[in-house]
């Protein structure tokens, strides 16, 4: 196919046109775009800035940044466990009625039957219908410190840091319904056997 | 005066050009074009919906992945590079190619690099490290053909008959250099077998060569030569002269020299020296000018004809492209701002912004220059100005739908992470929330993908019946004059001068792009006080060094980092900030560069054996919406001994301080370890025998994945 179109130049810019051909391909010499240059050197002057403030005038450091604000929530956290961490019994018996039962079923459906598998019969963690117990002795005020804090050593995490306390109520509530139940196929019993109740 | 040589002195000689070639490499980019989106597309669906991963090894996501991004790469791309820098290099310098038989080399040599990653990746087989998956025997093939590419482009343009190099070719020759540096330098590995290498540099090192080389392969490969090609085919197809050649030197050079820069900003907050982390960032910042510098002297080029861009298929690509490109180098700098990092890493927003890159502007320009070249090279008219109308518009469609779901699924995933409440604690702990929540934004993606891959082939049918009806005639004869001394021009300025010089040219390229990889790399390489060592950290098990060469084998990098950045909620989810000196037995690392998946720097220790076992076995037995594919076949698949004691004593050659007798005793003490595996598992009531199963070494090197430090009294 023949090339028949003609170059197009605009009447104004004809005065840049140079004398370079490739190809046909001819080249103007418009100046730099005023903004274009602005982008240009000021990205380079703001970079040049910024690396010598944070590299050396004492820019706080990324880590440094970090434990500021790592500092702040770990309190905010303490504040909470020293309050929440303790079972409180005015508080169990507002979440363990029938209807919050049902809600704890929810929370130990979504979180805790991957380990405890369905109904508590137990699996990667232990069987919650028999007598045996490893951390807590059966009982609600038993129950929730080590559902609180965990057994981080043992896999069970510490569910304060993912669930409001009023969710961990309402799970020790649940479980509690599953005590004694001794659900089929379940695990073989760990811990020690606790008769009280 | 007259540059073009027809009143010049020097002796006029006949010659023609080799488009055959450029047939051969336009071919291979439509077929391989079609191969990498039709490989996209389907990897798009599996994160949408995990069945269609069809729970066979080879197609799974984890393999698939490196084979989409090396075919969108290095196949169509590459391709389509070969074909336009062809098929311009000879007319820009009025030479035919030097060489009829190297270029034919070149162009089956990649082409069987080609079927070797297609051979290779869904096996399994890969080095580990993003865009450079493949494995050592391909890799020194790729850089036998580079250089046979390279001595048949500068050979060209010794026998030129042109004095002056134009910018198109400046751009070619910083493609050239610069590519062979990235993929020698990082490529650096120790075989094992003919199948299997370990990467030369470990932990830190290696991901500071990796993101050297992984942000460099965009703008070398996927950035320079496409600039190259639009400084030919955009005034070609616009009959009009390129807007400013003053520009044209300035972005030039300086989109060279700073590019190579930037690559440290993919490794933001990580274990990366900060001066290096803030290098990668203002670099970055700096290099929007640059970039936009070319996007300006492309579509300025198109003033005055814009009414033919309306119509014309050609310009019409090539001006979207441009426009996507200058959108991409926009988002570029933002993202690599340290708190537009601290929010966008990790997340879906970056393979969005990557797309907006690879199908806005190389998938777009490549149309409009295919739409150029085929009709000259085959004689023939467009078939259908409609069906490419139609392609465009689908196009289109498809990467707004790609781009605006990745960023609502990125900006929204990255919210849910980071949200922490008056309790101290994370609003979303629950990992799986927050993926189950975008899953609609993979559909919406998978969708725009399949507008693109539609689009694609509309092109391909389009173009097909374009070289069908016509013919190819025999190549033209042709005539110019020989360069002598008449073409000088000894007044010129100095930048002409250089243009004049293109061996010397060459050489300045190179010593451009030498500056900041030194600076970035040298202190790496050299300094050992670079990593301060912790005496906890100690190298891995045999069994553990196993179970890491089948997580690299799955590519578990590819949706599972590997570093906890020192961010509160990044602490709060997964445990301790990462600490360089962890990653020290690191070969390769495999911080990973997106978080499909959790992070698992932390995962050692965190879950039970079984919890591992049945996870792998089906995700969604312990983590409810998982999308995660199933991995039956590490349940079957024997662990591979013979190779253990080889893989061990290649570590030490690599520095790992295990003594002789454990590299001799290292499957007696792997077996022994599966052991202790097997029998914790069938406590926990597992009744399979698997003590020689992968699934047993995969579980034991998840388990000792950041134990080391992260369970130890050392305090951050």
């Amino acid at each position: 196919m023949k090339e028949d179109n003609k170059l197009h130049v605009e009447e104004n810019e004809k005065h840049l046109l140079m004398d370079h051909n490739y190809d046909g391909i001819q080249e103007l010499n418009h100046p730099l775009p005023f903004w274009w240059s602005f982008t240009f050197y000021g990205a380079i002057v703001f970079s040049t800035c910024y690396f010598v403030y944070y590299m050396f005038l004492g820019g706080p450091s990324l880590r440094q940044e970090f434990q500021k604000d790592y500092a702040v929530i770990i309190a905010y956290q303490q504040e909470y466990k020293k309050k929440e961490g303790i079972f409180d019994p005015e508080l169990y018996a507002k979440f363990s009625t029938p209807e919050n039962t049902k809600k704890g079923e929810e929370v130990f459906t979504n979180n805790c039957m991957t380990c405890h598998q369905e109904k508590g019969r137990g699996d990667i963690g232990p069987n919650l219908t028999d007598e045996y117990w490893l951390w807590a002795k059966g009982t609600p005020a038993t129950i929730y410190p080590v559902v609180f804090n965990g057994v981080p050593d043992n896999g069970m995490p510490v569910w304060s840091e993912v669930l409001s306390k009023e969710e961990i109520y309402e799970a020790v509530a649940y479980v509690q319904t599953l005590h004694h139940t001794h659900q089929p196929n379940g695990k073989a019993p760990q811990g020690v056997k606790v008769d009280d109740n | 005066m007259n540059s073009d040589g027809t009143t010049r002195g020097g002796k006029l000689e006949k010659f023609s050009y080799d488009d055959q070639i450029v047939r051969w490499f336009i071919i291979a980019t439509l077929i391989w074009g079609a191969v990498a989106m039709l490989l996209g597309i389907t990897i798009a669906f599996q994160l949408a919906d995990w069945h269609v991963n069809m729970n066979l090894q080879w197609i799974t996501f984890g393999r698939l992945r490196p084979l989409h991004t090396n075919a969108a790469i290095f196949a169509f791309c590459g391709n389509a590079i070969f074909a336009g820098v062809y098929y311009s290099h000879q007319r820009l310098l009025k030479a035919r190619l030097f060489n009829d038989l190297l270029s034919r080399i070149h162009f089956w040599g990649w082409q069987l690099i080609i079927v070797s990653a297609a051979l290779t990746l869904p096996f399994g087989l890969t080095a580990g490290k993003e865009y450079a998956e493949l494995e050592w025997p391909i890799d020194i093939a790729i850089t036998v053909i580079w250089v046979i590419f390279a001595v048949n482009f500068f050979g060209t343009i010794i026998r030129r008959r042109e004095r002056h190099i134009y910018v198109a070719i400046w751009f070619y020759i910083a493609t050239i250099i610069t590519v062979a540096v990235l993929h020698i330098v990082n490529s650096m590995e120790v075989p094992v077998s003919i199948f299997k290498s370990y990467s030369m540099y470990a932990g830190v090192q290696d991901a500071l060569v990796q993101w050297w080389y992984g942000h460099n392969a965009v703008a070398f490969f996927l950035t320079t030569p496409f600039l190259g090609l639009m400084y030919y085919f955009v005034p070609k197809a616009a009959n009009r002269p390129v807007y400013s050649y003053r520009l044209s030197i300035i972005h030039f050079w300086s989109l060279v020299f700073i590019y190579i820069w930037a690559g440290p900003h993919h490794l933001l907050y990580t274990t990366l020296p900060e001066w290096a982390q803030t290098l990668g960032m203002v670099f970055s910042i700096s290099l929007w000018a640059p970039s936009w510098g070319g996007m300006i002297n492309g579509l300025l080029t198109m003033r005055g004809v814009w009414d033919k861009v309306r119509t014309d298929p050609v310009l019409k690509f090539m001006a979207l492209a441009l426009t996507f490109y200058g959108m991409a180098t926009f988002e570029g700098p933002l993202l690599s701002i340290k708190s537009v990092n601290a929010i966008a890493h990790f997340t879906d927003w970056i393979p969005g912004h990557v797309h907006a890159g690879t199908i806005g502007w190389n998938y777009l320009l490549i149309a409009g220059i295919l739409y150029y070249m085929v009709p000259k090279l085959w004689n023939a008219k467009i078939y259908s100005v409609r069906l490419a109308n139609i392609q465009f518009w689908t196009a289109t469609i498809g990467l707004v739908l790609y781009v605006v779901s990745m960023w609502v699924a990125g900006i929204t995933q990255s919210l849910m992470w980071r949200a922490i409440d008056s309790t101290g604690k994370l609003v979303y702990p629950n990992f799986i929330e927050t993926v189950v929540k975008i899953v609609p934004m993979y559909w919406v993606r998978a969708i725009g993908g399949t507008l693109v891959f539609i689009s694609f082939l509309i092109m391909f049918y389009n173009l097909y019946k374009t070289a069908k009806s016509g013919s190819i005639e025999a190549e033209p004869v042709l005539e110019a004059y020989a360069l002598n001394s008449s073409s000088e021009e000894p007044n010129a300025a100095a930048h002409r001068k250089l243009e004049g010089w293109p061996m010397i040219f060459a050489v300045l390229s190179l010593i451009a792009i030498l500056v900041g990889s030194g600076i970035e790399l040298i202190p790496a390489m050299l300094s050992q006080k670079y990593i301060v060592k912790m005496s906890v950290v100690k190298p891995y098990t045999p069994l553990e060094l196993m179970g890491r060469d089948l997580y690299v084998r799955e590519g578990c990098y590819l949706c599972h980092s590997q570093t906890v950045r020192p961010m509160t909620h990044e602490v709060l989810r997964y445990g301790k900030a990462s600490e360089a000196a962890e990653f020290v037995y690191d070969h390769p690392f495999q911080w990973g560069s997106k978080r499909t998946g959790p992070d698992l720097a932390r995962v050692g220790g965190k879950y039970p054996n079984k919890w591992h076992f049945r996870h792998m076995w089906d995700p969604r037995e312990v983590t409810a919406g998982s999308i995660m594919p199933r991995y039956m076949w590490l349940f079957d698949q024997k662990i591979d001994y013979d190779i253990l004691k080889k893989k061990m004593s290649v570590m030490q050659t690599l520095g790992v301080p295990y003594t002789n007798a454990e590299v001799e005793g290292s499957v007696d003490a792997a077996k022994k370890q599966a052991e202790g595996i097997r029998d914790n598992l069938m406590e926990s009531g597992v009744s399979k025998e698997v003590v020689n199963k992968e699934i047993v070494a995969l579980i034991a090197y998840l388990q000792r994945i950041g134990v080391d430090y992260g369970k130890s009294e050392v305090s951050q």
